[in-house]
This record gives structure tokens, sequence and C-alpha cells, in this order.
């Protein structure tokens, strides 16, 4: 080959490297450019993208509305409730009853076993039980099936959203499932796990089932309990509870507070994945029926007589957080040897960075179905608040500042009471709040639909989209509409439930935004005559290229064929 | 009071809690037993048959990666036979043994189901259709069908296995093993692999000549 086309192609490249500079932006060649030749002429920027399809969404997917309403149900007055899927107030009676002291159609009702809630015994004569069985069992939510990509049994935290999550749940009978037809786990079980009551100085006698497949315990942390076989802790107190197997705990609890139970199995791994819930000591009064399981938490229908002396409701508010990379692990094989492998050895939580914060087990849009905190004017609202998360609960309510009346189940004296508007608790604390409604400029500043949310900004999330997390509001009643979802004055909150929304393909301000202004600008295309001219000379390049590519492999082949001639 | 007691007498009307075929109690249940009734297509109960089925975390040691597990994980019925099931729950939780897809005039929502609420015995009759057909029976407690709880009732000629059933099929979404790097496996491997390079090398050199 000859060395002058090889220097012609040299040269056609830096001269064609050049023009489609220009032609692409001439200010890259010389930031003066434009001052010798005047300004560039002006090229649309690209049409916006089209707004995405969101699907039928549906905001209030309620099945029972007439069970918002209240009810009596053998002698059991249960509150009415504002949740879009209110708590089955048949199971609410047959909690505060016991499943043994409901008649067949009332349990029938429910999807409890007989044995679930055993209540007897009135011992102090003060016309309450005094012996109290209670069972529990617990569930694995969004696992892995060998027969398909679903997740069985499914349970949504927010629109599409299925992180993997263990649950200890009241002990149920028949279906795992809703129904024969769809994946969606039953009511029963769900997240969080369920708030437990007893009442101060009840013989409790509290039976782990464990119907899961790996070894767990209960440590009832904050309730009065003795040491032997009864403190939950592998390591000193007790055998783990091994599948298939039960544990009995037998406390007598003397000091009324709210307090939590939890796995101590593996406890960073066993905790995280939801085995952690309420539970709560209500003090010892006459007449005392508490609701032994307050399931998905939320509003208490039948609060205890001790609350009712002080508070025209109750709302128990568990806040916890999920890292995907732990709990999703358990939808990465079947097989319990590896996950044991996966979630206690290879899963590092001092790498890990939470993503989902919920409230009650839900996370934003579907906090707003079943955790507003409804409320009249004046009112005293008990809420208590446990902080399930790892990091600090930094719990923000607007337009009101409520009063700490206990830390860990344990009264603050009054004198010493704080009223704010942030509450601050660490890992498994909990608090007693009074959310007292008086419009006084300090404790409410009058009716309306107020955010109630953790302030630590990660936790208004969903993985990073907002708005979302542990987001839920303080709503004055007569801003509820028929469907007991918030009328607020602000942006409409249905494209939210929009599983679009959460997977971030759906503009922020998409709904709010009729100019368009925010929508996700459009793609380049070839549009102008410099494009074309622009595309004509990258190709034009491109073979230059190819063709200094061919001299170069003929050249490397010449002086392959002379060394050897030389050889030889 | 005489709300109460009218609420309690409307409750007694309503239908949905009861079935005839219902018994219930703290030891568990049985919903939807068929003893009587001839499914269609069968003239009279052909035959009669008894089965045994144990559950518990025992039956899952043959199968590595289960935890809970049956006696038996394969049933197979004439049609038209009526089918005594013995259910006994050797664990101290509740397992159950639930058949599907039976005809709906007979069992409501097509499910035979047998329930023991911890340790125990019971036993349920159902009378196989008149169809050949294989028949999904189960524990559907969250996660037992996945980790071993999973048995099929084959009933005539079948109508082909269901996936996962341990120690009869295998899975559908597969669980994904490492590979063994000991010596036994290693030289095994390498072995095949010599193989099949030299079959191939083999055809490619003939092909040549």
């Amino acid at each position: 080959m000859k060395k002058y086309p090889v220097l012609s192609l040299l040269f056609s490249a830096i001269i064609l490297s050049i023009i489609a500079l220009a032609l692409y932006d001439p200010y890259l060649l010389n930031k003066r450019f434009f001052d010798y030749i005047g300004m560039p002429s002006y090229q649309a920027p690209p049409q916006s993208k089209p707004k995405p399809d969101m699907g039928v969404v549906t905001v209030c997917d309620e099945l029972y509305p007439e069970w918002r309403k209240a009810y009596t149900i053998g002698g059991v007055d249960i509150q009415p409730s504002d949740a879009c899927n209110p708590d089955n107030p048949y199971e609410v009676a047959a909690f505060v009853l016991g499943t043994n002291n409901v008649i067949m159609p009332v349990l029938m009702r429910t999807q409890l076993s007989d044995d679930a809630v055993i209540k007897t015994n009135d011992i102090d004569g003060d016309g309450d039980p005094d012996d109290i069985i209670i069972r529990v069992e617990i569930a694995e939510l969004n696992g892995r099936s060998p027969d398909g990509e679903g997740l069985v049994p499914s349970f949504d935290i927010a629109p599409g959203i299925q992180p993997g999550a263990w649950v200890f749940a009241p002990k149920s009978r028949g279906m795992a499932t809703a129904n024969r037809e769809t994946s969606a786990a039953n009511h029963l079980l769900r997240l969080p796990s369920a708030p437990i009551r007893v009442e101060a100085g009840d013989n409790v006698t509290l039976i782990l089932e464990n119907t899961h497949y790996f070894p767990h315990t209960i440590h009832l942390h904050g309730v009065d309990h003795s040491y032997s076989n009864n403190d939950g802790v592998p390591q000193t107190s007790e055998k783990m509870t091994m599948p298939g197997e039960q544990h009995v705990y037998k406390i007598k609890p003397r000091h009324a507070g709210t307090m939590m139970y939890h796995c101590h199995v593996q406890v960073q791994v066993h905790f995280m994945m939801g085995l952690q819930g309420l539970f709560i000591v209500e003090e010892n009064k006459p007449n005392n029926w508490v609701q032994t399981f307050n399931v998905g938490a939320g509003k208490v229908r039948q609060p205890s007589v001790g609350v009712k002396e002080g508070f025209d409701q109750e709302y128990d508010m568990h806040y916890q957080a999920i890292d995907t990379a732990l709990n999703n692990l358990i939808q990465t094989s079947n097989d319990p040897r590896q996950l044991a492998e996966k979630m206690n050895r290879l899963y590092d939580i001092t790498d890990g960075t939470d993503d989902y914060f919920m409230l009650n087990g839900r996370s934003f849009p579907y906090t707003l179905r079943e955790s507003l905190i409804t409320v009249e004017a004046d009112q005293h609202t008990k809420l208590r608040v446990l902080n399930g998360t790892p990091e600090i609960l930094a719990l923000h309510t607007h337009g009101h500042k409520a009063t700490i009346t206990a830390y860990d189940g344990v009264d603050v004296n009054p004198l010493a009471q704080v009223t704010r508007d942030v509450y601050g608790l660490a890992p498994a604390q909990r608090v007693d709040l009074d959310l007292y409604t008086k419009d006084d400029g300090l404790h409410s500043y009058g009716e309306g639909v107020w955010l109630m949310h953790d302030h630590a900004e990660r936790a208004i999330t969903n993985n990073g989209l907002a708005p979302g997390g542990n987001v839920s509001q303080i709503v004055y009643r007569k801003y509820l509409n028929k469907h007991a979802m918030p009328n607020g004055e602000g942006e409409d909150v249905s494209p939210y439930f929009s599983p679009e929304y959460y997977k971030g393909n759906v503009p922020s301000w998409s709904a709010a935004d009729a100019f368009g202004f925010f929508d996700d600008a459009g793609d380049k295309t070839i549009t102008s005559v410099k494009d074309v001219v622009l595309v004509i000379v990258l190709g034009m390049l491109l073979g230059v290229l190819l063709l200094l590519l061919s001299s170069l492999y003929s050249f490397l082949h010449g002086v392959a064929v002379k060394l050897k001639n030389r050889q030889s | 009071m005489k709300v109460l007691l009218a609420i309690f007498l409307l409750m007694l009307l309503l239908p949905s809690y009861s079935h005839s075929a219902m018994r219930m109690g703290e030891w568990g249940m049985v919903m939807n037993e068929n003893t009587e009734q001839l499914p269609q297509g069968c003239e009279k109960i052909a035959g009669e048959d008894k089965i045994l089925i144990k559950a518990g975390r025992e039956y899952a040691k043959p199968f590595p990666g289960t935890i809970f597990g049956y006696s038996q994980h394969s049933f197979s019925f004439p049609k038209c036979t009526r089918v005594e099931v013995t259910f006994i729950n050797e664990d101290d939780i509740r397992h159950q043994f639930m058949i599907h897809g039976l005809p709906s005039y007979l069992h409501p929502q097509g499910m035979f189901h047998m329930e023991l609420y911890g340790r125990g015995e019971t036993s349920g009759t159902f009378i196989t259709p008149n169809a050949n057909e294989t028949y999904l029976a189960h524990c559907d407690i969250a996660q037992h069908t996945e980790k071993g709880m999973k048995a099929q009732v084959i009933v005539g000629e079948g109508s082909g296995d269901l996936p996962s059933v341990p120690g009869i099929t295998g899975q559908i979404n597969k669980d994904v093993y490492g590979f063994d790097v000991g010596m036994q496996n290693v030289a095994l491997l390498i072995a095949l692999l010599l193989v099949g390079l030299s079959v191939s090398l083999f055809f490619f050199l003939r092909h040549k000549q």
C-alpha cells in the first residue's frame, strides 16, 4: 500500500470531524464562534412526550363500607371507623369476647380459628375474664412460589409494591388467600404484626405456633414477664421454636403501658422482616373487656375502660421500614437453606439502606385508605406510637401540638409533660400522645386536612419517589367523602394510586399540569437540513475510519509476510 | 336487649355461614364433605376406598429444601369412588388437606377441606367425579404448599402431573444452586467436556478428509 492514500485518509478524517463538530455545535470548536458569524437560528426543542396512561385507578377499594358504622355485637359496643376498609366488627367482637364466647354465626363471619383467643374465669370478680389464652401464628407475605413468578400470598404496601415480609398474626382458619381466584393474602395476614392488648393482672398465656419455615421466638419487650423460658432470647432464656412447634409464654403483667413484642432470633433480620408488633397492657379496671388483637393497627374500635375515661378515641400507630435488599431475598429462592444463608450470612445490615417506610403496614397513598386519624373539634385522641424502623423517627403533626403522656409505657408526670410538634422516637421506642383538637392556636390551629409524617425526608418517599412513605393525615371528619377518603383542597391524589407512578414513569406534576410545562421532554429527531448533513458527514467519517483500519491490516499483513520470507 | 336479639335472629337467618356438610370445633374443621351425592355421569358409587394422610415436618425429611410434608404426595382413585380420608396432624401447629377443583355443585368453590388446629386426627369423605382429572391437594397456610405440603389426587387416567410435587415433579420457577467444585465433580466435568470436544473434532476432521 502506498503512503499517499493513508495520509489523505487521515486528512479527510480530521476535516470530516471538524465539519461534524461545527454542524453539531460550533460553540465546542470556538467559544466566540457566534460572535463572528451571528447568532444561531432558532430550532424548536422536541415536543413533550404524551402523558402516560395511568390505567383505571381505584382510590378506595371498599369491600364492606357498612362496617364503618357503630355496631353492637354480643353486647360489645364497637365504635364507628372511618377507614376505607374498616376492621370487621364481628372479628372485633370475637377479639373482645374471646373466640370461645361468641356464638357460631359471629365466629363464622371471621376467619379466626376457634381457639385463637380463649377468655375464661373472672378470678378477681370485677366483671371481666382474667385467664386469657392468645394464639399467634407466623405468616410470610410476598414469598416465592416454585410454580410461577407471582408472589404468594401477596400484600401491596403501596400500588404495585410487594416487598417480602413476615408477620405475627392471630391464629386463623382456612385459606391464606382472600379467595380461590386471587393470590392476595386474606385480611388477617398483613403488615404490621397485629397489636395485642391485655389487661394488667391477667393470667396471659401467649402461645406462639410456628407455622413458618424458620425458627422463631417472642420477646415481650417492656412487658412485665419472668425470665425462665419466657424472655424469647435463644442465647439466654429458651430454645428456639422450630417450624411445626409451639412455645407457651406465661405472663401476669403488673404494669400497664404501651410495649411491644418481637422475634429474638437473628434479630437484625427477623425484626426487620416484620416480626415486631405493639403489645399493650391496659390498666386493670372493672368490666374491662379489652380488644385482644387490633388487626392492621389503626383505630381501636373497642378501647379499654381506662382509655375511655380520658379519651374519645384511640389509634395504634406502628412505623416500620423495609430494606428490599433484605426483605426481597425471600423472593429469590424457595429453598430455606439458601434463604438462611442469604439472610443470616450474606446480607449485611451495616450496609443496609431502607427503601420503603410504612405506617401500619402501608405506605402513602394506601395510608389514606386506613391510617387517617379522623377527629372532631375538642376531642382527646390517644395515639400509641411505636418506632419499628432502625432509625430515629421524627414524627411531625401539621396544625397540631400533641402532648407526650408516656414514654416506653411509663406515664410522664403531668407537670413534666411536653407538648410539641415533632416527636422523636429512637428505634423500638414508644410514646403515648394526647392529640387534643381544641382550636386554641396551640393544641390545634383549627379544622382541616392536616398532614402527619416522619420529618426524616427519606421516609416520605417510596424508594425515593414522593409523595410516599409513612405520610398520613389528621382529618376533621367533615372533610371526609362518602368513601371515607379525605376531600382536601390541594391536588388530585388519584394518580398516586396507579402503580405507574411508583415505577417512576409519570412526571411528578402530570395531573396538575394542564399546560404540560413539566411533562417529560421528547427526544431529538432528525428534522433540519443541518441534522441531515451532520448524519451524512458522520457516515462519511465512519467510511474513512473503516478504510484506515483496512490499510492498517494490510500494513501489518505485509510486515508478517516479510518476516516470514526473511526466515525462509 | 331487643336490638341484640333481633341481630342475633337475623344472623341465624343468614345462610352464608353454614353448610350442612361442615363440622367445626376447637380441634379444627371438615368442610364441604360429600358422602352421598353422586357426581354427574356416575350411575352409582362404583367402589369404596380409604386413605391415610399424615402431615408434619417429619415427612419433609426425604425432600431436601422442604420443611413440611405429607406421608404420601400422590393418590390415585377410580372414577365415582367414595373415598374416606383419614387426616393426621403430627405437628403442634395448624395443617390442612384441601382438594381443589372438584365439581362446584357438590363442593362450594370446588373445595373439600380438612383442617386440624394442632396435633390430632379427623376424617372426611368425598366422591371422585366421573372424569379423568388430576386435582391439587395442599395445605394453604402461607408457604406450606411451597415448602412441601403439595400433593396430587389422580382420578381415572388423570390429566397429567402438577408441578413441584415433592418426589414427583420438578419446579417451574427453578431454584439455582452453585456448582460443586469437589474433585470428583470437576473430574467428571472435564472428562465430559473432553468427550464433547473430541466428538466434534472427529466429525470436523473426517469431513475435511
